[in-house]
């Protein structure tokens, strides 16, 4: 049969190239709506290979044009157009714009369709509505662009990785990141920093290389990517090279940066010397025994001031201390790129650096890129393609958090305006201990500790695609992901630490992932009338190697030495490799019928060497349709509505264990006196499984009056088996072990509309807006009633994952001024015991209501243009959750921490009897207020943010002619500009509402230019 | 054509000699070793053996907390700041629910649970010399020895005094083979049965443990003055006296010289040290040797930061009384940060050259000789031998005063002498049912600002620790201590 057909489409093959005619053709491609010349546009004769492209001015010449030909014009931007010549020697065309909607290509899983085909649920965002915003990483490019998408920032400083969570949470911690496919190869993605430092692996990419970011988020959409597809697949496809002219592009923008709003705002000087004195004061009152040394209450108070808030002296220099520690961040960005082509070959090429000075002296990040990405048709059968991929990154960066080497957290809390910066004799810094405590003067700290990362990933690609007939093809890809990471953390001479751990200590950390993916692909199209056929089958290969190596020395040989190899005593060295394997095969089927009717189904089976040998194979399926009721007879009529579709699909994902050998039980070891020490590390666990989802989506697709696209589409996620390296037993010998436990549920509306307001040859103005719901509920634990406490949050059934779990404050006690609770003690008939008690008394319990789950996210966006003018602008909000803020425990003690800065907050303290406040008395050293873990801590987190606003002016079409360009731009853009939020600290917060002084978001304001030749 | 379909042939070869390969899923890593192949010779076992020891130096147990435990909630050692030096174990401000609960519970399991591992495994080696068969006899001892302690560690940490009730407080879990999750949901046994499974330990423990000095890890007299002590808190005041003369008596340790006490402290292996853990690397900077950090002048080799746990003022006024005591070489007054404030310098670290690295003794020899005088006291030996044991270790440390006679107090404050910094004071006082009275060094006792009284006895709440509020929410079989919320 095969044989056959072969037979038959050779000589039909044969009929047409020999007989018929052949003439040469020209014309002039233009505009449809204002009938200006396309340049360079791209004619094929159909069923050929032969290519030509149109000149700037539009104009083409085609040779050796069967007179029966059908020529095919295509322009990037535009729809193409197919032709027939028939015997003509001019054709003149002129090309539509692109519409946006059900025409439009995007890419999806293992191939690209028309949006109006695809039943599955993902949004596209195009490299033009981020071409001009200042981002590092691409990531940030989502901000309120996709509904159900939250993204957040994990830190301000360069390198971090953004977190993003598709559709809720569909993990309990094997892992809520979406899985990431860089043109059609799973890449290695994830924070690959320390607890030091950030360095998103994903940072390899230059924003500016990529063409489209596709973000699948149901069963159909996802499931071909089966054991990792559970929390969403983020497709990139990078730029290709066009045929015709080559055009080489420059661009370059720089920036400035700052914090985005005031964070954590301080009491004054003033007021900070007041409510210390207030607290000393308290104490006193309460406590004569403690002042009657001193003779009285106000010399004790005058004495206690003093030691804790002394006054400035005449022999110290003091700041600002934001003044020493931040600055205005600079960043400079430059991209070269080149895309040319023959009808045989295309290439596009581009090299990129990126310059970051951080807001933060020691913060900086400085990557170079550089791509390659060829392609090239050997004959009508086969086409190969490459592509090199190349990023080396330097970083300097701090930690955040609670932690002394975070330059923001101490100038909040412990740098007061009394501890000195320098020694007025001779300027050197003031290094005393200012609280007693281990915290120094940081600024003579920067230059003494190193902190830093190295990155390097190269990817390698090759693809070659067998047309095996009209209706076959058959493609292998071969990639290898080569990343590269160099972390080091030291103390050097002089920094405080310096003769703690030996004389100065340096660690080096190597990790390198070489990760090889092939996977072959054939895939089948076929038409039969009306109706349409396309079939894919393959197989994909994973094989990922991890190499990890470290070493560690003390006791520096030289004051000025800052590598190890100047360290005289080993501290610890060691490497290990692990390997991670992944097998698969793939199916998915696609059938349509009149453009009505749409069903299509995939499967997909792996087999993971994440679990044991009886649990390792899974599969993965998915069922999708759509019908296209505008395409109906009996809706033909209604003339305002230009399309209107429902669909809806059903299907299976997984996640697999983020920890390669979880489910062996391992002995790990240590050292003991000059001998090992051998010790179990784990629970075994040989059924070990994936965590299943089981997804269904409904969404219906219209447009009405030629003008509002809407979206609108509800979702369920239900995903069981969840993995938990769940607390065990501390009777066991261990804390926790990786388990399958349970069952949660996401569910959610999303809602999309996009208005053509205006939209004439000069002028348009475009609205967007999208508006996502989440519903986030554990449904089951292993065990019936079982609650898992992981503070602040709680896991239990009935609750959301994100549930707060902690002691209810209520506030102060009007005639004490002490800090109350809810006692919340369970009761026997199971309510709670809501009596009002002291902090000792008050029992922890789930809160209700107080999660970090949103009602609401999503953005708005607008775009306007006039001649040469573009505007935009892009806004994301989050309402209706709560935020835990950590922070709160440092900078509202109520008086514990005497040494501390005190916030502007704490001047709504108590003061006297009969006072209604929220907040407690202050008394130093007071330890029965309510500022640690407790409700305090939940604020609503209500935020909306001007995440970018740019204005670009294109230079007009005789200059550009005359300058010979054939674009030029300026741009000026801002990010976060505007922040509308209750918190006192920056609302980007990650998806589990957990902030701990991690450095806020910047607002950045950029000038660029593009130029293309 | 040919060439394309040979192509498909030689995808479809590739893509079926992968699915044939159920090897290429099979993966190991290569820095841990799967746990069937453990423990197959007489070495693994060996290295199983010191697994037992290695985690017990952490801070959380004999690292930092066992002995703050006993010297910072009695009357030995405070912190010099409110800020710092773990201020929750010295006002007993843990509590069930904050992260502060001081979770040695979970830490001794993970040693039970080694030695249950390497007691269910090593009969299974096949040892033909009688040389082997010590040597697995020596390390099946050791695993029962070192479950002891942490069955009675767990029985003066989380239960009460035994001579409070007769030891029917609540105890350990009694965990003796390893267990999954479900096995090991066992209520809590009492403090008696607690010290039943103890002494039934070290029964098994002393007939296969060797004799030979071997300071890193038990030997018999290690697990024989464990025995003592466990007596002792039991109030079985003659055996106590029994098994500590024993040590005293027969085993190959000596008492160093008052000339040689302070440098005994650098010493690893030294003639008194009975059971030392080994402190050699600086593997996680911050955690080996914390709380000797915490107590040196230079906490993280800071001068100007001064130390943050201090010896009181009684203490150092207790060890000043009689002058000419060489322990009071201890009390320094050479911080640059708060010079009217003594440090103790009793722990210089391993060869003192490194404070961090310190290795803390947990069995000394004359800890035998003050069980051997209040079991001599206290059970029928009698007054004189109490006096004689008890002279030995207060003219030790200071030759220049006369012999006394032996009672229960000057016993308990040569106790307070002698162990600063090793973890008794606290214990002591609690397990004869007297009280802590603490006074802080500047008059500002901030405990008792943070809501603990100024006098402890075991019937406040807080003297036992509080069992996790979140492991008792996945396990509420295990019940809470008196007096801390569910």
């Amino acid at each position: 049969m095969a044989k056959q057909t072969f037979l038959i489409l050779c000589s039909f093959l044969l009929i047409i190239s020999t007989a018929f005619a052949q003439n040469k053709v020209t014309g002039v491609v233009t505009d449809a709506a204002d009938g200006s010349n396309i340049s360079f546009a791209s004619i094929l004769i159909k069923g050929t290979s032969i290519v030509t492209a149109a000149n700037a001015n539009g104009a083409y010449v085609l040779n050796n044009v069967p007179a029966n030909a059908v020529l095919v014009f295509s322009s990037i931007g535009y729809q193409s157009l197919e032709v027939p010549v028939e015997g003509r020697a001019l054709v003149n065309v002129s090309l539509t714009q692109v519409a946006v909607g059900l025409e439009e290509v995007m890419v999806v899983a293992y191939g690209s369709v028309k949006k109006a085909s695809y039943s599955g649920s993902a949004t596209q965002i195009k490299q033009e509505s981020f071409k001009d915003v200042p981002i590092v990483s691409f990531e940030q490019a989502l901000v309120g662009a996709v509904p159900g998408v939250q993204v957040s920032q994990m830190s301000g400083q360069p390198g971090a990785l953004p977190e993003i969570r598709v559709r809720g949470f569909g993990s309990f911690n094997a892992g809520n990141e979406p899985l990431y496919v860089v043109d059609g190869v799973p890449a290695t993605s994830g924070d690959w920093g320390s607890e030091n430092i950030y360095t998103s692996s994903m940072n390899y990419l230059n924003p500016g290389d990529i063409e489209s970011i596709t973000v699948l988020k149901d069963a159909a959409a996802a499931s071909l990517y089966g054991s990792r597809a559970s929390n969403g697949v983020i497709l990139i496809t990078t730029k290709k090279g066009k045929a015709g002219k080559t055009v080489s592009t420059f661009k370059a923008n720089v920036g400035v940066s700052y914090f985005a709003m005031n964070n954590y705002p301080l009491a004054t000087d003033a007021q900070q010397e007041m409510l210390l004195r207030e607290s000393w004061q308290n104490y006193g009152n309460d406590n004569p025994v403690k002042w009657a040394p001193y003779g009285s209450l106000n010399a004790y108070v005058d004495a206690m001031s003093e030691k804790y808030f002394p006054s400035k002296k005449s022999d110290y220099i003091y700041v600002n201390w934001e003044d020493v520690l931040f600055r205005t961040g600079v960043s400079q960005n430059y991209e070269y790129n080149i895309s040319g082509g023959s009808d045989k070959s295309r290439v596009f090429a581009s090299v990129a650096y990126n310059d970051e000075k951080g807001v933060n002296v020691i913060e900086y990040l400085k990557r170079i890129t550089a791509s390659i990405n060829a392609e090239s048709k050997v004959n009508n059968k086969i086409s190969i393609g490459g592509s090199v991929q190349f990023s080396n990154q330097n970083q300097s960066g701090h930690q955040d958090g609670a932690a002394k080497d975070n330059p923001f957290y101490l100038m909040k809390v412990h740098l007061t305006s009394r501890w000195p910066y320098k020694y007025a004799s001779d300027g050197s810094y003031w290094m005393e201990s200012y609280n007693g405590g281990s915290q120094r003067n940081p600024v003579s700290q920067f230059n003494l500790q190193i902190n830093d990362a190295a990155q390097m990933r190269l990817l390698l690609k090759g693809w070659a695609e067998v047309k095996i007939n009209d209706d076959i093809k058959v493609k292998s890809i071969i990639s290898n992901d080569f990343l590269y990471v160099h972390d080091r953390f030291g103390w050097l001479y002089g920094h405080v630490n310096f003769t703690a751990y030996g004389n100065g200590y340096m660690s080096d950390r190597y990790r390198f992932v070489n990760k090889m993916v092939s996977s072959t692909t054939a895939n089948y199209t076929k038409s039969f009338g009306k109706h349409n056929i396309a079939a894919l089958i393959g197989w994909e290969a994973e094989k990922e190697h991890f190499l990890y190596t470290r070493v560690g020395m003390v006791d520096f040989a030289n004051f000025g030495a800052t590598e190890s190899a100047l360290a005289t005593t080993l501290d610890e060295a060691y490497t290990y490799t692990k390997n991670s394997n992944l097998l698969s095969a793939i199916s998915n089927l696609n059938y349509d019928y009149a453009s009505k009717y749409y069903i299509s189904g995939s499967f997909r089976r792996d087999g993971s060497s994440r679990l044991s040998a009886k649990n390792r194979w899974g599969n993965f399926w998915s069922l999708s349709g759509s019908w296209r009721l505008k395409n109906e007879p009996f809706m033909k009529d209604i003339s305002w509505l230009d399309e209107f579709r429902v669909r809806g699909s059903y299907g299976t994902s997984g996640t697999l264990p983020n920890d390669y050998n979880g489910y062996m039980a391992v002995f790990d070891y240590d050292i003991y006196g000059t001998t090992g020490a051998g010790y179990p590390v784990n629970l075994a666990n040989s059924d070990l499984t994936w965590e299943k989802n089981l997804n269904w989506n409904v969404a219906f697709d219209a447009r009405i009056f030629d003008k509002v696209d809407i979206v609108a589409e509800y979702y369920n996620k239900h995903t069981t088996d969840l993995l938990l390296d769940a607390t065990v037993p501390t009777t066991t010998g261990f804390t926790s072990a990786l388990t399958n436990i349970g069952s949660m549920l996401n569910s959610g509306i999303e809602l999309s509309v996009n208005v053509d307001i205006i939209k004439k040859k000069d002028i348009s103005l475009t609205f967007g807006a999208n508006w996502a719901t989440l519903h986030n509920e554990v449904l089951s634990l292993s065990e019936e009633g079982e609650q898992i406490v992981s503070r602040p949050h709680v896991w239990k059934a009935g609750y959301s994952f994100v549930q707060y779990y902690t002691r209810e404050y209520y506030g102060a006690d009007p005639a004490t001024g002490q800090a109350m609770y809810y006692s919340n003690k369970i009761l026997a008939d199971g309510s709670k015991d809501r009596t009002l008690v002291s902090r000792a008394q008050a029992s922890s319990s789930i809160l209700e209501g107080m999660t970090a789950i949103p009602k609401g996210f999503g953005g708005f966006n607008a775009t306007f243009s006039w001649k040469s003018l573009t505007a935009s602008m892009a806004w994301s909000y989050k309402y209706g959750h709560y935020v835990w803020d950590n922070g709160s425990d440092d900078m509202e003690t109520d008086g514990y921490n005497s040494y501390a800065n005190i916030a502007a907050s704490q001047v709504e303290r108590w003061q006297k009897p009969g006072d209604e406040t929220y907040l407690p008395r202050r008394v130093a050293g007071n330890t029965g207020g309510g500022y640690y873990d407790s409700s305090r801590a939940l604020k609503k987190g209500d935020y909306l943010r001007l995440k970018n606003l740019s204005i670009s002016y294109t230079l007009p079409k005789d200059l550009r002619n005359y300058l010979k360009l054939s674009s030029a731009r300026v741009f000026l853009s801002g990010t976060n500009l505007l922040t509308f939020t209750g918190l006192n600290f920056d609302p980007e917060v990650q998806s589990n509402g957990y902030y701990n002084f991690s450095l806020p978001a910047l607002r950045t304001i950029t000038l660029g230019v593009e130029i293309s030749l | 054509m040919k060439k394309y379909i040979l192509n498909i042939i030689v995808v479809l070869v590739v893509i079926f000699s992968f699915y044939s390969c159920e090897s290429f899923l099979d993966t190991k890593p290569t820095n841990v070793v799967v746990s069937e192949t453990a423990m197959r010779t007489l070495y693994d076992a060996g290295i199983a053996a010191n697994g037992l020891y290695v985690d017990m130096k952490w801070y959380d147990y004999y690292g930092t907390y066992m002995q703050l435990m006993g010297d910072e909630r009695g009357d030995n050692i405070q912190p010099r700041t409110m800020s710092s030096g773990w201020t929750q174990i010295y006002t007993l401000g843990y509590d069930s629910e904050s992260n502060t609960y001081f979770n040695m519970w979970a830490k001794c399991y993970e040693t039970i649970m080694r030695c249950n591992t390497l007691l269910e495994n090593i009969d299974k080696l096949t040892l033909t010399s009688s040389a082997d068969k010590a040597i697995r006899d020596d390390y099946k001892g050791q695993a029962y020895a070192v479950r002891a302690l942490n069955y009675f560690d767990l029985a003066r940490l989380y239960g009460y005094p035994y001579a409070k009730d007769n030891g029917a407080s609540l105890g350990a879990v009694i965990i003796t083979k390893v267990s999954s999750a479900s096995e090991a949901k066992l209520p809590r046994s009492t403090v008696a049965k607690t010290y039943e499974q103890v002494f039934a330990d070290l029964t098994a423990a002393l007939p296969l443990l060797s004799k030979s000095k071997n300071t890193g890890h038990f030997n018999y007299w290690a697990a024989k003055l464990l025995q003592a002590r466990a007596y002792l808190y039991k109030g079985d005041w003659n055996n106590a006296y029994n098994a500590a003369i024993e040590v005293i008596d027969y085993s190959p340790y000596s008492l160093v010289s008052n000339a040689d006490y302070i440098n005994y402290w650098k010493q690893e292996g030294a003639s008194e040290t009975l059971l030392e853990l080994f402190v050699t690397t600086q593997s996680t900077i911050d955690d080996d040797g914390g709380y000797v950090s915490m107590c040196h002048n230079l906490w993280h080799g800071d001068v100007s930061a001064g130390a943050s746990l201090i010896p009181t003022v009684s203490w150092v006024d207790l060890i000043k009384s009689e002058p000419g005591d060489v322990r009071a070489q201890f009390v320094r007054y050479d911080s640059k940060y708060e010079i009217s404030k003594a440090w103790l310098a009793k722990f210089p670290g391993n060869n003192g050259t490194n404070f961090r690295l310190n290795n803390p003794r947990l069995l000394r020899l004359a800890e035998a000789y003050l069980i051997a005088a209040e079991g001599a006291l206290k059970g029928t030996a009698g007054i004189a031998k109490a006096s004689t044991y008890l002279n030995a270790i207060r003219k030790r440390a200071n030759p220049s005063v006369s012999d006394v006679t032996a009672t229960d107090d000057l016993i308990q404050i040569e106790r307070r002498k002698e162990f600063i910094g090793e973890g008794h004071r606290f214990f002591d006082q609690m397990r004869l049912g007297k009280s802590i009275t603490r006074k802080d060094s500047d008059g500002y006792n901030f405990a008792v600002s943070a809501g603990c009284p100024e006098t402890l006895t075991w019937n406040n709440y807080q003297i036992v620790l509080p069992i996790s509020h979140t492991e008792r929410q996945i396990y509420p079989t295990l019940q809470q201590n008196p007096g801390y919320t569910e």
